[in-house]
């Protein structure tokens, strides 16, 4: 009879180890998937960054020329700034819904007036003939794909996270250790789905 | 070679180690065979009390059953632990062996390792990535994925099963507190781990040691588990399990301080054997001895790794006898006789100024096409020097990083890039094929990718041939930032640009077959080969395919063919089969015999090296497509191959 006993036992020992690695592996899935999202926010921040500086050289440049349309290059700086805060928040915790779908909203406007900026600039033919603009308009151009590639590796990241948060059984872990769901880094109106062509 | 005799001796220790490792299991089963027997006795006795107390006579046994039984059940209870006992260890190990299949990086996530961007703006980042980078070109690897650990303490590791998923760990304080030379003397230190085959014992000595361990580790994780919801229980299980699991910690130790050890005595050798500078590594182990955090890793995990480290992770305590690490003291003597025993403070070092970017000083320039390399001491001398980095290699890295284009540089530390740069590697310089290949691009991977990599074409054309490798082994840590959709792309796109003309060469060849083994394990999920072949006269004719390809490749004429090929068939210690002429499908036969080779066991590995730097070395020079195969080989063969320095270029 006591064999029974000792079997049983360790059986139960057995489950409860069991449980307890499969609950380990749960969590250390989510934390490796997570850390793999905030990464790859981080790739998106630098091009980012790297887009917010060289707009006030673009404004700079186009100054001299778009003497009459302070009003549009105020507005392209004022975007940019309210983006680079956007930006700033996000970085801080990558994933987190409100401030994500801020700088999304953020970044849409500033393609917005910055799209203006460009269709203003085609009445200028100096302006497009000026080399330092032309660089920059390269450079910009060249940023804007890097932020595109980079948007891309984030939400394929983050799809990955958020499906294992939400199936069964890694759900009971995700929950049971706070894992919040990370929110895409989405593009907001189809027009910008472009990405912003220079057209000369 | 030296490096295959550390590999083998790196092998011979496990037989040790199975050793200790049964005598571990058998400790932890008599313990609990100890327990389970007394608990058992005590229930038996309780139970008799009971029935005595309730004074009804049972069966006649009965009244001399403690006697009797404590000599029956021994047998099956002992069955019984015994087996419930090699069930728990054998399950613990297993699983702690599928945790650890990503290699490296798993180990590094463990430890609460950020891994760093290539594109970091940090100087101090951007010194340790440097570092690194010309201690894997110098060394002919993939340069590895570097993890920063949060630690003010000194210490750093390497782990992966191969060089494919290797990854190297360095502490914060590691980062910020050594100077250039020191750092690249741990560095140095990490890579010898990983060239001389240390990392694989070390990841499976992780899944042995859970497996007994694996009580009281799991204690552990209970205790400092942080849910919110049930602090009660937990902890007290936690702490139930690691009282039962003491045993296996002590065997874990022991281990654990038998493997490492006797290594990192070898590993600082070999550090010194490859910078040819014991300073670096002096200060920074005085370095350590001058901090207060020391070298201590405060990650709970911490204990699992231990042998991996770079000097002593852990606090001392009782169990310090068995330190997994030689006395600080006495591996700074082993380099610095003449130290004086005192630790001065350690504080940051001041900072140095980054390597300027200018046309390489006193290395060739890297636009145009080279010559051949000019072998001193024939296929003999290049073996020897095949042995890992060493100074010249690594002045050749920093010189051949600094004599890099920005632009190019820059491009490979991004993914958008680095995909870019590798495009512009297998752009035809045939503007027809051009045409096609980019009208096939721009089909696949959209238009941002073909503009990014035209925007690049003309810096990355101008390299030269031999400067072609290492930046592709620059570009492959960023490549792994790629999400898996965006791999599935780049290699389609790869295949279709080599595609496009309707022909291998050799360069195209050589970068896929990189590309694509290093990535596979992260993407295509492919197990690690394991090995099939320990006999060498099956492989003969793979060896063949290899032999003929390398000794066509290299010679001008059928008579230094025909000698190459002889001098690699002598290394093999067998009869040379007739040589064939050169035919169109060489390429691919050699192709197969890789993926047959690659399956061969280690020493087999050797021999088959030997031989191919016979074929190549035989008329005492090695030509750019004699390095690009033998770089092929290499790499598939898991046996890394510094880039091919001439004397003149010294």
């Amino acid at each position: 009879m006591s064999g029974i006993i000792i079997i049983v036992l360790l059986g139960l020992v057995g489950c409860v180890f069991l449980v307890l690695l499969f609950a380990w592996s749960a969590y250390n899935g989510l934390v490796g998937l997570r850390n793999r999202y905030q990464n790859a926010y981080a790739q998106i921040d630098v091009q980012l960054k790297r887009r917010y500086d060289l707009i006030p050289n673009l404004v700079e440049t186009a100054k001299g020329y778009l003497k009459h349309e302070r009003g549009t290059l105020e507005a392209v700086i004022a975007a940019r700034n309210a983006a680079s805060t956007a930006a700033a928040r996000v970085a801080q915790n990558p994933g987190d819904a409100t401030s994500m779908q801020a700088l999304a909203g953020a970044e849409a406007s500033l393609t917005g007036s910055l799209g203006r900026l460009f269709a203003l600039a085609e009445a200028y033919p100096d302006l497009k003939a000026n080399t330092t603009m032309m660089a920059l308009m390269e450079e910009l151009t060249s940023t804007e794909n890097k932020v595109s590639f980079a948007r891309q590796s984030y939400n394929d990241s983050v799809m990955g996270y958020n499906n294992k948060r939400e199936m069964f059984p890694s759900n009971l872990i995700a929950g049971a250790f706070n894992f919040g769901a990370a929110e895409l880094f989405a593009v907001e109106k189809t027009e910008e789905r472009q990405a912003v062509k220079v057209q000369f | 070679m030296d490096f295959f005799a550390r590999q083998e001796r790196a092998r011979r220790s496990t037989k040790r180690l199975i050793a200790y490792f049964a005598l571990a299991v058998l400790s932890i089963t008599l313990l609990l065979f100890v327990v389970v027997s007394f608990g058992l006795q005590f229930m038996a006795d309780a139970q008799h009390e009971s029935n005595r107390r309730r004074g009804y006579r049972a069966h006649g046994l009965q009244a001399e059953a403690p006697a009797g039984t404590k000599a029956l059940f021994r047998a099956d209870v002992f069955a019984w632990v015994t087996l419930g006992s090699l069930a728990l260890i054998g399950i613990g190990s297993l699983w702690r062996l599928n945790e650890l299949r990503a290699g490296g990086s798993s180990v590094a996530t463990m430890l609460g390792g950020q891994a760093l961007s290539a594109n970091t703006r940090d100087p101090d980042e951007r010194k340790l990535l440097n570092v690194v980078e010309e201690m894997a070109i110098a060394s002919g690897v993939p340069v590895p994925q570097v993890f920063l650990i949060p630690d003010e303490s000194i210490n750093a590791f390497a782990a992966g099963y191969q060089s494919s998923d290797a990854v190297v760990g360095v502490t914060r304080g590691c980062m910020r507190l050594l100077n250039r030379e020191e750092l690249q003397a741990v560095i140095a230190h990490e890579f010898s781990h990983i060239l001389n085959g240390d990392m694989r014992l070390n990841l499976r000595l992780i899944a042995w040691i859970f497996g007994i361990m694996g009580l009281a580790l799991v204690g552990r994780m209970l205790l400092y588990a942080r849910s919110g919801n049930r602090k009660d229980y937990l902890p007290l299980l936690g702490l139930a399990l690691i009282i039962l699991g003491w045993v296996g910690v002590f065997f874990g130790r022991l281990i654990q301080s038998a493997v490492s050890r006797q290594r990192e005595f070898l590993a600082d050798a070999s550090a010194v054997q490859f910078t040819r500078n014991p300073h670096g590594l002096a200060n920074a182990l005085k370095k350590i001895g001058g901090l207060a955090a020391g070298s201590q890793v405060s990650s709970p995990q911490a204990s699992e790794v231990s042998h991996m480290f770079f000097a002593n992770g852990l606090k001392s305590s009782f169990l310090t006898p068995f330190a997994t690490h030689p006395p600080l003291a006495a591996r700074i003597r082993a380099l610095d006789p003449d130290w004086d025993g005192q630790f001065a403070a350690t504080h940051r070092p001041a900072p140095e100024p980054p390597t300027a970017k200018s046309a390489a000083g006193r290395l060739p320039p890297l636009v145009g096409s080279l010559p051949g390399v000019v072998l001193a001491g024939g296929a003999s001398g290049f073996l020897s020097a095949a042995d890992g980095p060493t100074p010249v290699t690594l002045h050749y890295a920093a010189g051949w990083r600094a004599a890099l284009p920005a632009a190019v540089e820059e491009a490979a530390r991004e993914p958008f890039g680095a995909e870019a740069v590798l495009f512009g590697l297998l752009l035809s310089r045939d503007a027809v094929v051009r045409q096609r290949q980019l009208a096939e691009l721009t089909r696949v991977a959209g238009e941002p990718i073909v503009t990014e990599t035209l925007r690049l074409l003309p810096a990355v054309a101008a390299l030269a041939a031999r400067a072609r490798l290492p930046l592709v082994d620059l570009a492959l840590p960023t490549l792994r930032e790629l999400s898996e959709p965006q791999y599935q792309l780049f290699s389609a796109a790869l295949q279709k640009l080599i595609e496009a003309d309707q022909q291998i060469d050799l360069f195209e060849y050589t970068l896929q077959r990189v590309v694509r083994r290093h990535l596979a394990t992260q993407y295509d999920g492919a197990r690690r080969p394991v090995a099939q072949h320990y006999a060498l006269k099956p492989l003969l004719p793979d060896c063949a395919a290899v032999l003929k390809l390398l000794a066509h490749i290299g010679a001008a004429q059928p008579a230094a063919a025909e000698a190459a090929w002889r001098a690699g068939w002598a290394s093999l210690g067998s009869a040379p089969p007739p040589l064939h002429a050169p035919a169109g499908d060489d390429l691919i036969a050699f192709d197969t015999a890789l993926a047959r080779l690659d399956l061969a066991a280690p020493p087999l590995k050797q021999i088959i090296l030997t031989a191919a730097a016979h074929t190549v070395g035989a008329d005492g020079e090695i030509k750019e497509q004699e390095a690009e195969l033998l770089r092929a080989l290499a790499d598939t063969l898991d046996c890394p191959i510094p880039p091919f320095v001439s004397l003149s270029e010294v």
